[in-house]
């Protein structure tokens, strides 16, 4: 039962200069907790990144060592390339040197190129013309050179022409 | 919550000021957990907050920042009715604080007294402001429940007076003892009047024949001798003089206090009178009177209520610093 006119003045511990105080420490506590907070959170993020970054550049270096691999194959068959390129060239020139080797008198039915050996098939008016004009080109080509001939019925005769170039001549150039 | 665990650390000082009119006194008790540390009254004579008294209730202030003072009412204007619905059928109630106890009755004071004792106090504050009407019900709480009685909280110059049936307040009523100068000394007057007749009855009754004149004749005769009496009994007698008016002296405070008890007698009787008279008031005949003295009564007031007023008088000594500061630790523990 409450007798009193009045109520209680609120009490407090806290004097106003106290009260003023403690809410200063009080904001500087919340701001040094919030910067704290802050900074947990960039570390996190920070370390997150990090991994991420870690991983991106493993990911990169296998990348890498693909694209190294990749690279290294192109080169070869770039380099297989340019080797089937110059051998064609030099098959080209080599067709091509056959070609003005052989004189307009003979005719060439079939010529088939080796990577050792070259065999020609023709027709001949006569064994001479074959022996001075073809043969005698080719033996400074060929280490080896074998010739047959058979005659047609016009008089003509068919020839083949086996010729080869030793290995072992050929490393020793 | 954090204000709870402070307040738990804290002891807890109750300054209780009974204001007067030629002395206040300041009741301080430190209670701590319920329990009371320490408690000191110091007596101030002032009847208003002078700076001895402000400095005193700074000091007690300072003791602890959970201090509570209260204060108890004085106002000419309070006193207490016996319903709380219809209390507009007595007074009028636009300019009053009341306080309804029980659903039963209600007690009451000017709201500008308490303006005024917060105004003077706004330097220390105030935190309870108690009327003298509840202090009496719980003083005398195990007679009320059981009694149809008188009961009166006598202070300085005020008397708290109201009357319960088995716990039903039928009257109530705050006295003031006016400074009745005049008053008093046509009471005086009467007194001596009164004094006089019985002197004359007195007179009536002596039989002067049995007076012995030669007896008279013989002191006269060694009153006559005064001539021959040295210095020294010169100066035995005027000491004896000088104590005839300290004699003197003893009899004009005796007599105020005669008067005091005499007006405060008046008074309720008064009031017991406007009891019976006025029909707003269930009036029944009482006939004892329980009296919480707070200032020290002398016989005279027990003595003029049984044999004027036919009352069986109970006086029970009350301190009033303690009591105030008992239902301000119920109020606020």
């Amino acid at each position: 039962m409450r007798y009193s006119y009045i109520k209680p003045r609120r009490k407090t511990a806290l004097s106003k200069d106290m009260q003023l105080l403690f809410t200063f420490f009080s904001v500087t506590l919340f701001m040094l907790f919030l910067t704290y907070g802050f900074l947990v959170f960039r570390d996190y993020r920070f370390d997150q990144n990090h991994a991420e970054i870690l991983q991106e550049e493993k990911n990169l270096r296998v990348g890498i060592e693909d694209m190294k691999v990749k690279i290294a194959m192109i080169e070869n068959q770039n380099i297989l390339s340019e080797r089937v390129f110059t051998k064609n060239s030099v098959l080209k020139d080599s067709i091509h040197n056959l070609f003005d080797l052989v004189p307009s008198r003979i005719t060439l039915s079939q010529a088939k190129i080796m990577e050792n050996g070259l065999i020609l098939y023709g027709v001949t008016p006569n064994k001479d013309i074959y022996n001075f004009m073809l043969q005698a080109p080719l033996r400074s080509i060929f280490h080896r050179t074998y010739s047959s001939f058979y005659p047609l019925d016009n008089g003509w005769f068919r020839f083949v022409s086996t010729n080869y170039i030793d290995e072992e001549a050929n490393d020793e150039y | 919550m954090l204000s709870k665990i402070l307040e738990t650390l804290y002891t807890k000082v109750f300054i209780n000021i009974i204001i007067g009119y030629t002395k206040s006194i300041v009741y301080t008790e430190v209670v701590s957990k319920g329990v009371v540390v320490s408690s000191d009254t110091k007596e101030f004579k002032t009847g208003t907050l002078n700076n001895e008294m402000h400095e005193h209730l700074k000091s007690c202030i300072s003791q602890s920042p959970y201090h509570y003072i209260t204060i108890l009412d004085k106002s000419v204007n309070q006193g207490a009715l016996p319903t709380c619905r219809d209390v507009k059928n007595y007074i009028d109630i636009s300019t009053l604080h009341t306080v309804c106890v029980d659903n039963d009755w209600t007690f009451y004071t000017s709201q500008e007294s308490i303006k005024d004792l917060k105004y003077e106090y706004q330097s220390v504050g105030v935190d309870l402001i108690f009327s003298p009407f509840p202090i009496l019900v719980t003083f005398f709480k195990d007679k009320i429940d059981t009694s149809l009685s008188i009961f009166a909280l006598v202070e300085e110059k005020n008397i708290s007076l109201c009357v319960f049936n088995n716990g039903k307040l039928l009257y109530a009523e705050y006295l003031h003892i006016k400074n009745m100068k005049s008053d008093d000394n046509l009471m005086m007057d009467t007194i001596l009047e009164d004094d006089e007749d019985e002197i004359a009855l007195d007179l009536d009754d002596i039989d002067l024949d049995d007076i012995d004149a030669d007896d008279d004749i013989t002191s006269l005769e060694d009153f006559g001798d005064i001539e021959d009496l040295s210095n020294d009994l010169d100066i035995e007698e005027f000491s004896e003089a000088q104590e005839i008016v300290n004699k003197e002296d003893e009899k004009e405070v005796s007599a105020e206090d005669f008067n005091d008890d005499y007006n405060k007698f008046l008074m309720i009787q008064d009031s017991i009178h406007n009891f019976y008279q006025d029909e707003k008031y269930d009036s029944e005949f009482v006939e004892h009177i329980y009296i919480a003295d707070s200032i020290g009564v002398s016989l005279d007031l027990k003595k003029y209520l049984e044999e004027e007023m036919f009352l069986t008088v109970v006086v029970r000594k009350i301190e009033l610093g303690e009591k105030l500061s008992t239902m301000a630790k119920v109020e606020i523990l």
